[in-house]
């Protein structure tokens, strides 16, 4: 049978003038439509109209009228497309992006697709329209606010050190992600458009990277060109972030990350959007929930150099009596394993006790408790955070909380 | 470890041959509230006018603190004075916060918020922990005034005509953009809050010590500049309520630096 009786060129042009379709999944509705998809597949780009031409077909079809039909002419619907994220209409198909928002309880406000935009880091997709920065921008300054006012209110005395560990414990990256791979959120191989959108979408490390030379070639936002200059805890509030970490000054937001990094900003992302979408109190409320319910042992996160020492500068500011260390009680003195029990004592209060193998490790030990009491004194766990006020009706009025001169200097 | 019987013989020995520590008492007698440092009412800061007596602790450095003569010579090019007057900080807070700014915070609490680190050794208190406070409220109002502003949500800069996707659209989301067009850490830097905080005044009343006196900027005066205003706005917070704060950050500072 000739190619001429069959007038291929003509029937294969009423077909190309078919409705053009963007997804790869529709099936070819002819030869030439089916060779195009798989010679196609490999092209990454942008553009509407991607063209690939196969030789071999062109050979096949000859014109043998020289209609001027010509040789065949590509569909210009963009099936070769190479999207670095998912489309967010496929946010309403994914089963696992809908078991995360029935599992968080999330608002129901919050759409699905807003959802699925928290999961894409900027460096799967550069587009700010598709990504989560912006979100985790507002989100992480609103979870920052609530960590560092609940913890002022609870533990008014905290040395800054100690406040900016444990803000650290509380929302820092590392949690971020413990908190994200509890929810059961998943991280993709490498992004792409054809990843499911409720894994979390980033570009990984290679392995063996040294991530941390590359954050510190960049240099600081600080201005310390000559290192030589001791870089102090009161200026941390200024320079640094939230933790007391000095923030690099390059931030190329297309490069690959820690996996930390992306569940962290997951996390303020989502936070973010369950404040556009549900407001102020909700976002409130999932922070309280989700990162302020964890139990944090910040008696451990304090370290001591010359606790005697600063104990003494401590009764000094405060007017109490010169602290005098005693022997509470004690056993085994001439034996191998001596315990001491040191109390230490301003006039008649005792501020703390210690126990210790010699005088000196009982004394250190009883000064370290007291400098603790001091510290960690907390007027309960369930006080008024001064973001109550800002609740919509809060009709009672707001009692000053205690608020202390500072960390003893010595 | 020894036992019981053992350690009542050996304490009974003991305190044969060395005096009883009169302060080893049972652990029943002490306080349940474990909180209790001294026997001593702790201070509050309202009660101070009830107490004419005893001076303001803003005012003075603790005896005991101080050594008994000093032993560096004073060199006059390191002196430096800083305000004590109280009419004057009050003038400086009517001035910031408007009519009644000076009674905004308490008497003790407006000295803290403006004393820095470097003031007297610390021993009259910083205002670090303020700061911390204050900077989180700043920035995160910073951002909602971006997110909620409609003339930057009305001058966003156009999306990439080579991305041709279609957004997922959403009205909670339009000021999304906002976010990346004008990133915070151009807008609220510290040059900016500096030059801020000297139109205020602050620089007239903040207490802190200079490395050199008389070359103050390297001497890091922005830092300290910038400390002190987010340390009042944390004071406000923590004594006034987050409402009370969350104004004072939007008119007083984010509106003159045209973030509103």
């Amino acid at each position: 049978m000739s190619v001429r009786s069959l007038r291929l060129e003509r029937w294969s042009g009423q077909l190309l003038s078919a409705p053009r379709t963007r997804t790869r999944s529709r099936a070819p509705c002819c030869l030439r439509q089916g060779q195009q998809c798989l010679s196609g597949s490999n092209t990454r780009s942008f553009s509407a109209s991607a063209v690939s031409r196969n030789p071999r077909i062109e050979k096949e079809f000859v014109d043998e009228d020289g209609d001027g039909i010509g040789l065949f002419e590509a569909p210009t619907h963009p099936v070769q497309q190479e999207y670095p994220s998912p489309s967010p209409r496929a946010a309403l198909r994914s089963s696992k992006l809908a078991a995360l928002h029935a599992r968080l309880g999330l608002p129901q406000k919050l759409p699905l697709q807003t959802v699925a935009r928290t999961l894409v880091d900027p460096s799967a997709d550069s587009n700010v329209d598709f990504n989560n920065a912006s979100l985790a921008q507002l989100g992480g300054s609103i979870m920052s606010y609530h960590v560092s006012e609940w913890l002022l209110v609870t533990y008014p005395r905290l040395p800054m050190s100690v406040l900016f560990a444990a803000a650290y414990a509380y929302n820092g990256p590392k949690t971020l992600q413990l908190v994200a791979k509890e929810w059961g959120v998943d991280t993709a191989a490498a992004p792409g458009r054809e990843v499911d959108p409720g894994y979390l979408q980033f570009e990984k490390l290679a392995p063996g990277t040294d991530y941390a030379a590359i954050k510190a070639a960049g240099g600081s936002s600080r201005p310390d060109k000559f290192n030589f200059f001791r870089r102090g805890m009161s200026s941390r509030v200024v320079y640094d972030d939230e933790f007391g970490d000095t923030i690099p000054k390059k931030n190329e937001s297309a490069l690959p990350i820690p996996t930390e990094s992306a569940y962290a900003g997951f996390v303020k992302a989502l936070i973010g959007s369950i404040h556009l979408h549900a407001g102020r109190e909700a976002a409130k409320v999932f922070v309280k929930e989700h990162i302020l319910s964890r139990q944090l042992a910040i008696d451990t996160l304090f370290q001591f150099k010359e606790p005697i020492r600063e104990l003494s500068r401590l009764c000094a500011r405060e007017g109490f009596e010169h602290p005098m260390a005693r022997i509470l009680s004690e056993t085994g003195r001439l034996s191998r394993h001596p315990v001491f029990n040191v109390g230490i004592f301003s006039g008649k209060d005792k501020l703390g006790e210690g126990s210790g193998a010699s005088l000196q490790e009982a004394r250190t030990r009883a000064a370290v408790m007291s400098l603790k009491s001091w510290y960690l004194y907390s007027p309960g766990k369930n006080e008024r955070v001064p973001s109550d006020m800002e609740a919509p009706g809060e009709k009672a009025a707001w009692e000053p909380v205690h608020i202390d001169i500072g960390e003893v200097i010595h | 470890m020894a036992s019981r019987s053992t350690c009542q013989s050996l304490r009974s020995s003991l305190r044969q041959c060395r005096p009883t520590c009169e302060y080893a008492g049972s652990i029943s007698s002490r306080k349940s509230s474990i909180r209790q440092i001294s026997a001593t009412a702790s201070r509050l800061e309202v009660d101070w006018n009830a107490d004419k007596s005893e001076r303001p602790r803003w005012s003075y450095t603790p005896e005991e603190m101080k050594a008994p003569y000093p032993w560096k010579p004073q060199s006059a090019m390191k002196s430096w004075t800083t305000n004590s007057d109280p009419q004057k900080l009050d003038r400086f807070y009517v001035n910031l916060l408007g009519e009644g700014g000076e009674s905004v915070l308490t008497d003790e609490i407006k000295w803290l918020a403006i004393t820095h680190k470097s003031f007297d050794q610390g021993r009259r208190g910083f205002n670090d922990r303020l700061a911390f406070l204050g900077r989180r409220i700043l920035t995160l109002q910073a951002n909602l005034a971006l997110v909620s502003s409609s003339t930057a949500t009305q001058t966003q800069t156009p999306r990439n005509p080579k991305d041709t996707r279609a957004r997922f659209e959403h009205p909670a989301l339009n000021g999304l953009k906002n976010l990346s067009d004008a990133p915070i850490g151009e807008v609220l830097t510290k040059e900016r809050l500096a030059t801020l905080a000297k139109t205020m005044g602050m620089a007239q009343i903040m207490r802190w010590q200079p490395r050199m006196p008389d070359k103050l900027e390297a001497s890091g005066i922005d830092v300290v500049l910038n400390t002190c205003l987010y340390a009042i706005v944390g004071a406000i917070a923590l004594q006034r309520g987050g409402a009370y704060a969350s104004e004072v950050a939007k008119q007083k500072i984010l509106k003159p630096l045209g973030i509103s």
